[in-house]
């Protein structure tokens, strides 16, 4: 009986997973500076978007008005109650309220709650049962997942930031920089976040020696980073000097501390004296460079389409046959000869579901069997 | 779609089709493939030189550097033509499918009646009454009774139902072998789908003698595309299949005159096709898909074009058969 399909058993398929990773480089140019900064204008870029609601501010990798436009990234900032700048004097702070809410809606997805019921502070060594290491002043990057995927694979994470103590253009506050990494996290995260892994980001000198914490002490944890959503919170004291809170309790250069904007505020009095947005402007420009691999995983189903020596070896193409004869015959005892081009996998009811293309023609005929495996990935 | 790199190791690209991600969207587990097709939709076996001065190595060298397009997402236009499993190694002919048209007594003939723009070698199919029983101002026949229109605005009693349907014999067109020999059995088709654009027609039976309209054909599958599928055969379908027998006799089915190829025969599918009822309704889709042309004698008629598809479930072959639908604008 002539046919042209062939049923699969049940060891012609098979399933498997497969972790695929992209390097995703952002320039320190793409946060600040290459779409239109001029005369330090600081949070005039087309492609940051600030929004009415002043929560956080979105950046692009291309003027936002364009359709070309991809979102990649969103900043924000905020601070605990618990947090000093949240008492005495700093209660009449620009966007008090909401820099609050944005720490604690954070803190809530990212860390979740005690026994009871109340919110866990970001901890900067993962130890959630010890009242120490607290952040309370953080810095958030939240990635799209058109950049994260799946996950940030671990190990992957690099933030260099500039730490020079003067804001007069990019030259100088990127004299002096710090690499905030996940290095370690490769075989050593946590998981006691109710939204996945997490894994804590260390600082380390990268330009000039701003972290001078003793002659063995060259790195300190400055952050976390969430793996499966994609959100670095890095600690404002970072940008502190060591004589006030330093990276977490480490010291950097105790000359002068960073100067966030022309003004010459501190992290501190940026946090609550800027609005949201003006706070992520100062802090976008302290960026240098950021790079990370994302992982997507790949479900795959494989289907192994086998031809055997005694199958699919006649065509209905139509230049096949020239009155009725195969073109690739003289006589009969020719063998038949067909060239693949084309799977088709079908449904029971004859559909067409899947179509694969091979790059070139392989020839089929009854001295030869191929097996064409087909990967579908979901 | 762009063409597969072959300048290296030979690699696959697999998509789903628009159907098959319909099919996963719905999640109720009709996506599930359970079979294979080989096909050989980018070539062209007249490449294969079987005169090639440099020996049969080199026989099919055109054929193999052939360029593949990229995998197509349309179920359609997809594993256009199959490859055949068929156990036996010394065939030197294989059948075909071919319209009927030329074959007296079986109403197939096409249009070839003067229009303007001139349009031939097509069958004509009305959607409305009006339509179909518009008059011939020179011979004063219907429009219906004309060679190569079906009528199918699905006619009241004692209209009649005009002279022409679509036929296709299926069998070896060589006159090397002679009609009177039978053709194997496995070669064969007792099943065939006909494929047609949902939206402008539907497939119904042939005609039937008595003048009343051909009840329609139950349509199998509409996928995404508005393309219906429907499974005919033999068995299930015996009306739609005709007599075609061992040529030995002058007379009757056994004449040799009588079908469209030259050699042993297989299955013969006859059937017509009914309008859609938005075409019968509403000229949109004449508007959108569609023009105008004029017909001598007749007026001027909305038309759109399209095409049936036959294909033999057993050896894959398939025809292509182009219809227009015609809708009366004015006298």
């Amino acid at each position: 009986m002539a046919s042209t399909f062939k049923t699969f058993l049940n060891n012609d398929k098979t399933t498997t997973r497969t972790l695929l990773h992209e390097a995703i480089p952002i320039t320190g140019t793409i946060m600040s500076g290459t779409y239109g900064l001029g005369a330090f204008g600081v949070g005039a870029e087309s492609n940051i978007k600030n929004y009415s609601h002043g929560m956080f501010q979105s950046v692009y990798d291309y003027p936002y008005l364009s359709s070309s436009a991809n979102h990649i990234l969103d900043i924000s900032v905020g601070y605990a109650a618990a947090s000093s700048l949240s008492g005495g004097a700093s209660q009449d702070a620009t966007q008090r309220k909401n820099k609050i809410n944005m720490y604690n809606q954070m803190a809530q997805v990212l860390m979740g709650h005690d026994h009871t019921g109340s919110i866990q502070r970001f901890d900067i060594d993962g130890n959630l049962a010890d009242g120490a290491g607290k952040m309370n002043e953080v810095i958030f990057i939240n990635f799209a997942r058109l950049l994260n995927k799946d996950e940030i694979k671990k190990g992957s994470f690099k933030l260099d930031l500039g730490v020079a103590s003067c804001f007069s253009g990019s030259d100088v506050s990127m004299g002096a920089q710090v690499r905030l990494n996940d290095s370690g996290s490769t075989d050593s995260y946590f998981v006691n976040s109710p939204t996945g892994e997490y894994g804590i980001l260390h600082a380390s000198n990268l330009v000039g020696t701003p972290i001078k914490d003793g002659p063995t002490k060259t790195t300190t944890a400055a952050g976390l980073i969430f793996y499966q959503a994609g959100i670095a919170v890095i600690t404002g004291s970072i940008f502190l000097s060591g004589s006030e809170l330093g990276i977490s309790g480490s010291a950097l250069e105790s000359v002068t501390e960073v100067q966030m904007d022309l003004a010459g505020l501190n992290i501190n009095n940026v946090l609550t004296a800027s609005t949201i947005s003006g706070a992520c402007d100062d802090i976008r420009h302290r960026i240098s460079n950021l790079q990370f691999n994302n992982t997507t995983e790949l479900n795959s189903t494989i289907y192994f389409c086998r031809l055997n020596n005694n199958e699919f070896n006649y065509s209905s193409n139509p230049t096949y046959l020239s009155s009725s004869q195969i073109v690739t015959k003289v006589v009969s005892t020719d063998l038949p000869v067909s060239y693949v081009t084309t799977m088709g996998l079908y449904s029971a009811d004859n559909e067409l579901l899947a179509t694969a293309k091979l790059s070139e023609p392989l020839r089929k005929d009854p001295s030869n069997e191929l097996t064409v495996r087909v990967r579908l990935d979901y | 779609m762009g063409f597969l790199d072959n300048s290296g190791d030979i690699i696959l690209d697999a998509v789903l089709t628009d159907l098959g991600r319909e099919r996963l969207a719905r999640g109720d587990g009709s996506f599930k493939i359970t079979k294979f097709a080989a096909a050989d939709d980018e070539i062209d076996y007249g490449k294969y030189n079987k005169n090639h001065a440099s020996g049969s190595a080199y026989f099919d060298l055109d054929i193999l550097t052939t360029p593949v397009l990229e995998a197509f997402t349309n179920n359609i236009g997809s594993v256009k033509h199959k490859l055949m499993t068929i156990p036996r190694n010394n065939l030197l002919y294989l059948p075909v499918i071919k319209l009927a048209n030329g074959v007296s007594g079986q109403d197939a003939g096409m249009w070839a009646g003067t229009t303007s723009p001139v349009s031939t070698n097509l069958y004509l199919v009305t959607v409305d009454n009006d339509t179909s029983m518009d008059v011939n101002d020179s011979d004063s026949e219907k429009l219906y009774q004309k060679t190569g229109v079906i009528r199918g605005d699905g006619a009241s009693s004692g209209d009649g139902m005009g002279n022409t349907q679509i036929v296709t014999d299926q069998g070896l067109d060589t006159s090397k072998i002679p009609s009177t020999f039978t053709l194997d059995s496995d070669l064969i088709e007792n099943q065939y789908i006909i494929e047609i654009d949902d939206r402008l027609g539907k497939i119904a039976g042939p005609l039937n003698g008595n003048g009343s309209a051909p009840s329609l054909a139950n349509a199998n599958f509409i996928d995404d595309d508005r393309v219906a599928s429907y499974y005919l055969s033999k068995t299930s379908n015996s009306d739609y299949f005709g007599n075609l027998e061992p040529a030995n006799t002058n007379d009757g089915n056994n004449n040799p005159a009588v079908c469209a190829v030259a050699g042993p025969r297989g299955t013969r599918l006859k059937f017509t096709i009914r309008a859609s009822l938005e075409l019968n309704t509403s000229t949109s889709l004449f508007s959108r898909l569609g023009s105008t042309y004029t017909i001598t004698n007749h007026g001027t008629f909305y038309y759109v074009d399209s095409t049936v598809r036959i294909t033999g479930v057993t050896t894959g072959y398939r025809l292509d058969i182009p219809i227009r639908f015609i809708k009366l604008q004015s006298t």
